[in-house]
């Protein structure tokens, strides 16, 4: 089982993204930051998703905003506090004392060569601490990305949210030499719960309060998916993060390089992925190919990942 | 019968649907600008396929570089130094007209009111330069086809392609101008491919589909060693097609910009297709905005292929 710290701001994708690594990973600790919501309430949904499924796992708090400008929030999609349509238990306890910077180059330092972060929302903390700590890429087995995209964003039509809710601390991530997975929103809109599922996840959930409190929570999902985008399907975006280190077959990756654009007047905040397929040494391109960074998600066998997915909810009492 | 300008930059696509459009519509006439090969090139080449091809319509060069100016970034290594390498062309038997590209575009389309299909086939600046000088220009064309940008991966640059890179603030302009747009982007291109076969089909032809055939293979040849791919990618045909015949290609209505500002996507065509819904009262940045184009989703390559091979074949 892989050792995973899950960077998250819940957000109702990211409480499935915690579930899931809590039962398939040795989930070390939660860390949380601005996003889909303000800190507070990112934080408090955290403590609240530990607390409903019983999760004995340290949750720290970090950047209430990215390195530049004002924090970009999502209440369009999750809701006023970030994490709408259920009723969720007051948290048992509070965040560690620790921030999350600090806790996360603490993990990685002692779990040297094993941990795998998986950044599934901005990625401000993650930045900080591999500034803070320069040796901390090179402790780190992995870092597993959700956010930015290969074709088509949801908060600009070039950009994916958790990028461009901190485009200076994504290109600082993706910049940093660890060994990288990007599973971006090309593939994590397609990758998701239908309106059957969820009605089986609450009928299946019949005295089980984690699966009935997550369907309602899906519903409501699905609800602004539908309302907004026209999608029919509540995508689970940040666990399809996790899956590289579970279940790798259920995923298509090409090796690619990947850029944040800082500038742009419409793009900023898009990564930038190389899908050219020139070959090395070729000439004929203004910009040349550079060396592959990341290993990009393109393609992901959803039915079968979102089957893995709901097993796990439905395992929790 | 459609009329059609074609505002080009040969290019050994751009030779295919010159002849295309020449056999299949009214082709009034032929703009040169700067892209695949400095625009003395690609005039001398444009001459040389009206020669080939017994074309008459009038040929006008245009633009060298970009509305900004700055060193255009030409395409040598997928087009060869002469923009058309491979093929034995014939010498141009007449000059290009006294009068420049702008001019020759507004004069076609005051002549033609409401009738004129602009083809843009390279970088836009003599488009943009026109619809500028003369405001009535958007109200006098019918429509334009543009081929150029990209919804996928680019060429010249991992998001654009060369067309729209070469000059994006011209660009710009022709998306925004209001005219009705038809648009094929690299990423669908790409994927009509002129492979072996129908190489050896044309070489097997008369005179003009012999030189095509050799044109092709140079092609073919240039897209393997860069990319991988085994085919000559029929770009700029793509734009004229849906004035020929319908059916080939299928459109839906999108939102493109361009993105004008430095950095790594300057020159890319950006799509909005997040699919966000009618009547949402959404925020900036998530607001969309309104459709500006009508954006090919799927092209039928061996139908589209076949055509290009019969037009080829239809010359002496």
């Amino acid at each position: 089982m892989a050792k995973m710290l899950i960077d998250c701001d819940p957000g109702h994708d990211d409480a499935i993204a915690i579930l899931f690594a809590a039962r398939r990973c040795e989930l070390v600790g939660i860390t949380t930051v601005h996003g889909n919501a303000s800190l507070e309430n990112t934080t408090r949904n955290a403590l609240a998703i530990c607390t409903l499924a019983g999760l004995d796992i340290p949750v720290a708090r970090g950047c209430d905003a990215p390195l530049v400008g004002a924090a970009t929030h999502a209440g369009d999609i999750h809701g006023r506090t970030g994490l709408d349509g259920a009723e969720l238990p007051v948290p048992d306890r509070g965040p560690i004392a620790t921030h999350a910077v600090d806790f996360i180059i603490e993990q990685a330092e002692r779990h040297k060569g094993e941990l795998v972060l998986a950044v599934v929302g901005p990625q401000t903390n993650v930045a900080l601490a591999l500034r803070r700590e320069p040796r901390l890429a090179s402790w780190l087995k992995a870092i597993t990305i959700m956010g930015g995209s290969t074709t088509i964003g949801n908060i600009t039509p070039a950009a994916e949210f958790n990028v461009y809710a901190d485009p200076e601390a994504a290109a600082a991530v993706f910049a940093c030499g660890a060994p990288t997975w990007m599973v971006g929103y090309n593939v994590t809109r397609q990758t998701g719960f239908t309106q059957p599922e969820i009605d089986r996840l609450r009928a299946a959930g019949g005295g089980r309060r984690t699966a009935a409190v997550i369907a309602d929570l899906m519903q409501f999902y699905l609800d602004g998916q539908k309302r907004v985008f026209g999608l029919d399907i509540a995508p689970m975006h940040d666990v399809c993060a996790v899956f590289p280190f579970v279940r790798p077959d259920l995923l298509t990756f090409v090796e690619a390089a990947v850029e944040v654009e800082l500038a742009g007047r419409l793009t900023r905040g898009m990564t930038v992925c190389d899908l050219r397929n020139k070959r090395a040494g070729a000439p004929g391109a203004i910009q040349e190919a550079r060396r592959p960074n990341a290993r990009v998600a393109v393609a992901s066998d959803a039915r079968r990942l979102i089957a893995e997915v709901i097993d796990v909810v439905l395992a929790f009492p | 019968m459609t009329k059609i300008l074609i505002d080009c930059d040969p290019g050994h696509d751009d030779a295919v649907a010159i002849l295309t459009a020449a056999r299949h519509l009214d082709l009034v006439g032929i703009t040169t600008v700067f892209g695949n090969a400095p625009v003395e090139d690609t005039t001398r080449n444009a001459l040389a396929i009206c020669t080939l091809g017994g074309i008459a319509a009038p040929v006008a060069q245009g633009f060298a570089g970009p509305f900004l100016g700055g060193t255009p970034p030409f395409a040598a290594a997928a087009h060869g130094r002469g923009g058309m390498d491979g093929a034995e062309m014939p010498e141009p038997d007449r000059a290009a007209e006294p009068v420049h590209a702008v001019e020759l575009i507004i004069e076609l389309a005051r002549r033609h009111k409401g009738e004129l299909v602009l083809a843009i086939i390279g970088a836009h600046t003599n488009a943009a330069v026109a619809l500028r000088l003369e405001p009535r220009l958007k109200d006098w064309l019918r429509a334009i086809t543009v081929m150029g940008g990209t919804a996928g991966p680019g060429n010249v640059a991992p998001t654009a392609c060369i067309n729209v890179y070469s000059d994006p603030e011209s660009a710009h302009v022709v998306f925004s101008s209001g005219v009705p747009i038809t648009w094929i982007g690299y990423e669908l291109t790409r994927t009509v491919l002129m492979r072996s076969p129908d190489i050896a089909r044309l070489r097997a032809g008369g005179r003009v589909a012999r030189a095509m055939g050799d044109l092709a293979e140079f092609y073919r040849r240039s897209y393997v060693r860069i990319y991988g791919i085994d085919g000559a990618p029929m770009h700029d045909g793509c734009a004229i097609l849906p004035f020929v015949r319908a059916g080939l290609v299928r459109h839906e209505p999108a939102a493109l910009a361009v993105e004008t500002a430095p950095g790594l996507a300057r020159g890319m065509t950006l799509v909005d297709r997040r699919g966000i819904q009618p009547g949402l009262d959404l925020p900036p940045p998530r607001a969309p905005r309104p459709p500006n184009v009508m954006m090919a989703v799927e092209v039928d390559v061996p139908a589209t292929i076949d055509a290009f091979v019969a037009t080829l074949l239809s010359y002496p």
